[in-house]
């Protein structure tokens, strides 16, 4: 398994696919706090129950791309072919599964953290720019990054399995686009009640807040924690079993 | 190019033990393999001694890319048994280290170099990066290995799969179509590079569409068609080489097909 892991963090660090989705979140991240603190009413801004919802966005997108990395990780080999030689140097599907949920999730807690941080340096520059008071408290800040970035390495392990089950790399990252940026901000609008136990809005209990959700709408970091573990593990179960059972073409 | 090379690394095997002279490299009992109603592999039997070379040849979709997967354990079969060694290639303890493989001649990740595939791959089955350099001099890549694989040729591609399939220094090579895209030096130095391996009582199967390149390099060929083997016939037993197993080929096939 030492192997397996070393070989899979060496591929996640010699492919452009990385850096790729690193640029994408990057891109990503400067338009839609931009877009926020700079088009939204300074009255709006001003509100503590509206400032999560902007630095939440860090979460948001913190998990989506540790979850394109891991997915990937999968499907860009089934693309290229690269999954052949992975499979004839390690025929134990399982053990080249855990491997990439392993890497993935190490490298989930990098992308978490940065996308963390760079939402918070440039919304908090916006906003002072602005002139606007920052109502979130130091707490706020490092719950932010710690749970951002565990809950990021959760969301890598549920990409990676998803890839695992998808197979497709368009059909696995519109996939987990739709669903972490359109879906569940549909859910969180009109169903809050049941909205808080989805794979993103537990994420957001984690980190205490996500794109247009704060603390008030989420569960307890604890509860939600527990049920991103549920998550990841049902994902990564789901995609063992897929990679057993198929045929390699 | 340095044949001696290849060898510079062979006691990674000794844990596995050598082979008995009695027991096959591979052997396929009754291999069958169905995609619905279509049957790509139709209980096929064979097996291959330690030493030799065989060339697996038949038209395109007689089955022999699923038979090599089967083999591989890339895919399950439908009944019957492929094994390497005597065992299932999955049960195999670091497969890497016996058996050797290329199946397509690209699958690489296009933006990562030659060298970083190898180590990659290297690293997922505990092989040193002085092997890799060893095996990227042995291909003549040298020059080019810090370069991304998507600006190799076909038969730099086809080279960078032979070094992949030697990183653990196997006892049987499984090669699909080496010789292709490689110019007349490169074919050259495969069969000589094959021979050699083989003189070691190592063993080599390659599937071929070129009949005139496999009559020179290989002892022996497998013939199927539509998934059944049609025969396996000798090379020294061919009385006029290149030209009768060309003829003796398109007979078998042209039956099959009637």
């Amino acid at each position: 398994m030492i192997a397996q892991l070393r070989s899979e963090l060496f591929k996640l660090r010699t492919t452009r696919a990385t850096v790729t989705v690193l640029l994408w979140m990057l891109g990503l991240i400067l338009l839609v706090v931009l877009l926020h603190v700079f088009a939204l009413n300074a009255n709006d801004l001003r509100k503590a129950s509206n400032q999560p919802k902007v630095y939440g966005w860090g979460t948001s997108i913190g998990a989506l791309f540790a979850a394109l990395l891991g997915a990937i990780s999968v499907t860009g080999e089934i693309r290229t072919g690269m999954i052949r030689p992975t499979l004839l140097a390690t025929p134990n599907r399982a053990l080249v599964i855990a491997a990439k949920v392993c890497a993935a999730a190490q490298a989930g807690v990098l992308v978490g953290l940065v996308a963390e941080a760079l939402v918070s340096g440039i919304a908090s520059a916006g906003l002072g720019a602005r002139g606007i008071h920052i109502t979130l408290t130091a707490g706020d800040f490092v719950q932010m990054l710690a749970g951002g970035a565990a809950a990021a390495a959760l969301w890598a392990v549920i990409g990676t399995g998803v890839g695992a089950i998808v197979k497709n790399q368009v059909g696995a990252v519109v996939g987990l686009c739709v669903w972490l940026l359109l879906i569940e901000s549909i859910l969180i609008g009109d169903a809050p009640s049941a909205a808080k136990f989805t794979p993103g809005a537990s994420a957001g209990a984690l980190a205490g807040m996500i794109q247009n959700a704060s603390a008030g709408g989420l569960l307890a970091p604890a509860l939600g924690a527990l049920l991103l573990i549920g998550y990841a593990a049902i994902a990564t179960t789901a995609g063992l079993i897929a990679a057993e059972r198929r045929d390699i073409n | 190019m340095h044949e001696n090379d290849a060898r510079s690394t062979l006691d990674l095997n000794v844990s596995e033990g050598n082979l008995s002279a009695g027991e096959p490299a591979v052997s396929v009992r009754e291999l069958t393999k169905r995609y619905g109603e279509v049957v790509a592999v139709d209980a096929l039997t064979f097996s291959l001694r330690p030493g030799t070379i065989t060339g697996f040849l038949g038209p395109n979709g007689a089955g022999k890319t699923t038979t090599l997967r089967l083999l591989l354990g890339l895919a399950r079969p439908t009944a019957g048994e492929a094994l390497v060694f005597g065992r299932l290639y999955r049960e195999l303890v670091r497969p890497a280290h016996r058996v050797g493989a290329v199946l397509e001649s690209n699958d690489f990740d296009p933006g990562r170099s030659g060298r970083n595939h190898l180590r990659a791959l290297g690293l997922a089955t505990s092989i040193p990066y002085a092997r890799v350099d060893d095996l990227l001099e042995l291909v003549e890549l040298g020059a080019a290995a810090n370069r991304p694989v998507g600006t190799y040729s076909l038969g730099m591609r086809q080279r960078l799969g032979l070094a992949t399939a030697l990183l653990g220094d196997p006892e049987l090579l499984v090669l699909d179509e080496p010789a292709n895209g490689l110019d007349a030096a490169g074919v050259h130095w495969l069969r000589g590079f094959l021979h050699q391996f083989a003189a070691e009582n190592r063993t080599v199967l390659i599937s071929s569409h070129i009949l005139a390149e496999v009559a020179q390099t290989v002892d022996q060929v497998l013939i199927i068609a539509n998934g059944r083997k049609l025969a396996t016939v000798q090379m020294n037993e061919l009385a006029g080489g290149a030209g009768s197993l060309e003829a003796l080929y398109l007979e078998l096939t042209a039956k099959a097909a009637a």
